[in-house]
């Protein structure tokens, strides 16, 4: 049983993890990337390609990934979101919809239907005291924590951060007061892009590089994302290890229900109290 | 003002239809499949027009309405051997009733998180649909065919009563448009809090928007499982869903034709896949049998993109455009 919970909370971290990426776009350009988890998928895929097709070894794979995934948004942002600015907000989401189509068409196109497995996976199990854990799972808890940290500082202590905050609040304020909106745009969405690199490393050692691993980020990653706020770094990350613990403990009494979860606990918190748990901003009701 | 006005309109609605039916008579093949597909497409993309386009409850969850469609007729015609007529009502009803559950939360939910809702919607159902035994899992469901005087119904007859059904539909939202629900609908889409002031009861209408919506979603659900025989939950997929949204926003939001005319050009879009393959496969002989699933995805995406970036009021705003030059012309204005 405690390795049940361990277990969720460990997987937890990696579904805030993907929370936290839509929660970058979302922050700055209010624009909820339905792509993300597409993003994740691709670059994983690309970064088994590196490690097992090119012969790279894994530390080179890793650091060559984040600049790719960095690009990755900053292509997506310019080409495909930019030209929509004031538009309505249905023409945005259809048009990452659609981003995420394109996303695993290349994926299909690419690798087929094939599953891989990550070459730097963790083996075996370690064996905290009278709890056993999957490494994979471990590392990339501490990774999150350490992202989160490092994120926090980023939103709160320095300039870039205050950009980003200010363009979300208001953009025409911001511009109105120097900061450069279109530039933070592209910033966040790169940040953002980085950050599904490093969700693909993670994602994929812990669930295994496959076709429908795209599925993950609005699977996982919305629910997440509403749990805790739509705008809120603490908020995803007290909804990835809530998720997390609930997924582990439903599918230990009832196996199957594991999928549906997440989904149901996103309609529960969009009934009672739309804009998440830590959210900031409210929604008009009549 | 009447749907048709002139006498032009009439002779083309007549000429139109009798074109339809005699369709029947000669194609035969594939081509039957993909324009009996089109029917089906046509009567759940006018749902989707009269939720989202007529009354802007954005809904990613249609095919999951279509699916509770289906799965009734499927259960009540080998369960308890009802006839498909006496389902037809039903399955639309079922449909409708699942619509109204998850549009309890419109009232209180805008825009956006409505979008999330239904795609929540969407998983939910089908997941729900995948656990009890008697919904056949995931092997799915046999479904009893029509049959008229004895005999199952034949690709063409299946054609005509498509026509009839979708022209039924087109009718009826078409109508819709003129009565004061239709008027209540535009006026909760444009600005629900001035007509919540104006005295429109706003949750009877989003209600009834979703209701109707997904009744015709029952109906496209009926008409598939009908003409498939046989049903599984793979059918009712996520992307089902939102080729029904990108078959609104093609033909243009708030118009019924089209909402036609989207679900036409993205069947056109699925044809061309299977036509643009074997020219690809040749350039890229190395990628080879994964081009056809890939460009499937991809294909649809660059059309959907192509119509965002360039043409965001759709394809009857295009037309209308052109009718304007038409009649204006040499002048400009």
């Amino acid at each position: 049983m405690a390795d049940v919970l361990v277990q969720g909370l460990l997987v937890g971290g990696v579904y805030a993890l993907i929370a936290l990426g839509f929660v970058l776009v979302f922050k700055s350009s209010q624009v909820l990337n339905l792509a993300y988890g597409e993003m994740i998928a691709v670059l994983s895929y690309l970064v088994y390609e590196m490690l097992a097709g090119w012969g790279l070894p894994s530390w080179a794979g890793i650091l060559l990934l984040v600049p790719c995934g960095a690009a990755l948004g900053y292509v997506m942002e310019r080409l495909a979101i930019r030209p929509l600015l004031g538009q309505p907000f249905l023409s945005v989401l259809m048009m990452t919809l659609m981003l995420s189509f394109l996303l695993k068409g290349v994926v299909v196109l690419f690798w087929g239907s094939k599953s891989f497995t990550l070459p730097f996976t963790p083996h075996g199990q370690w064996d905290l005291g009278p709890i056993s854990v999957i490494p994979g799972a471990a590392v990339s808890f501490l990774t999150a924590l350490v992202i989160f940290m490092l994120l926090t500082i980023l939103f709160r202590r320095t300039r870039v951060g205050l950009s980003m905050r200010v363009v979300a609040a208001d953009p025409g304020v911001a511009q109105s007061l120097g900061v450069r909106v279109r530039q933070i745009f592209s910033l966040s969405w790169a940040i953002s892009g980085a950050f599904a690199a490093v969700c693909g490393i993670l994602v994929g050692m812990v669930f295994t590089v496959t076709p429908v691993m795209g599925d993950i980020g609005l699977g996982k990653g919305l629910p997440v994302l509403l749990l805790g706020g739509l705008n809120s770094i603490p908020g995803s990350a007290v909804g990835g290890l809530i998720i997390g613990l609930a997924e582990s403990l439903g599918s230990y009494y009832q196996p199957g229900l594991e999928e549906v979860i997440p989904w149901l606990l996103m309609l529960v918190i969009l009934l009672a109290r739309p804009y998440g748990l830590f959210g900031e901003r409210r929604i008009e009701r009549i | 003002m009447a749907i048709l006005r002139t006498k032009t309109q009439w002779l083309l609605l007549v000429a139109g239809l009798v074109f339809l039916v005699t369709l029947g008579l000669y194609v035969s093949g594939e081509w039957m499949n993909w324009l009996i597909m089109v029917g089906i497409y046509t009567v759940a993309a006018i749902g989707i027009h009269i939720m989202t386009g007529l009354c802007g409850q954005f809904s990613i969850g249609h095919s999951a309405f279509m699916a509770l469609g289906a799965y009734t007729t499927a259960i009540l015609g080998t369960r308890y051997g009802l006839s498909p007529w006496i389902t037809l009502p039903l399955s639309g009803l079922a449909a409708g009733v699942g619509g109204l559950i998850f549009g309890v939360p419109a009232l209180r939910i805008k825009g956006f998180y409505l979008v999330l809702t239904t795609i929540a919607a969407q998983f939910v159902i089908m997941w729900a649909i995948r656990q009890p035994d008697w919904t056949g899992k995931t092997y799915g469901l046999e479904v009893p065919a029509i049959s008229i005087g004895g005999s199952a119904l034949t690709e063409a007859q299946y054609w005509w009563l498509t026509l009839g059904l979708a022209a039924i539909t087109l009718f009826f939202a078409k109508n819709i448009q003129r009565t004061a629900t239709g008027r209540k609908f535009v006026a909760v889409r444009d600005n629900d809090l001035a007509a919540e002031v104006m005295g429109i009861d706003l949750f009877r209408t989003k209600l009834l928007a979703f209701f109707i919506g997904c009744f015709f979603a029952g109906i496209a659900g009926w008409l598939w499982a009908h003409y498939l025989l046989r049903i599984n939950p793979d059918l009712f997929t996520f992307k089902l869903s939102l080729w029904f949204l990108a078959m609104i926003i093609i033909g243009g939001m708030g118009s019924t034709s089209g909402a036609v005319m989207g679900a036409v050009a993205i069947m056109l879009v699925d044809k061309a896949v299977p036509a643009l393959s074997p020219v690809l496969e040749s350039v890229f002989p190395s990628l080879g049998f994964q081009i056809p699933a890939a460009l499937s995805l991809i294909l649809f995406a660059l059309v959907v993109m192509f119509f965002i970036f360039l043409e965001p009021k759709g394809l009857y705003h295009r037309l209308e455009r052109i009718k304007l030059y038409y009649r204006l012309n040499p002048f400009a204005y």
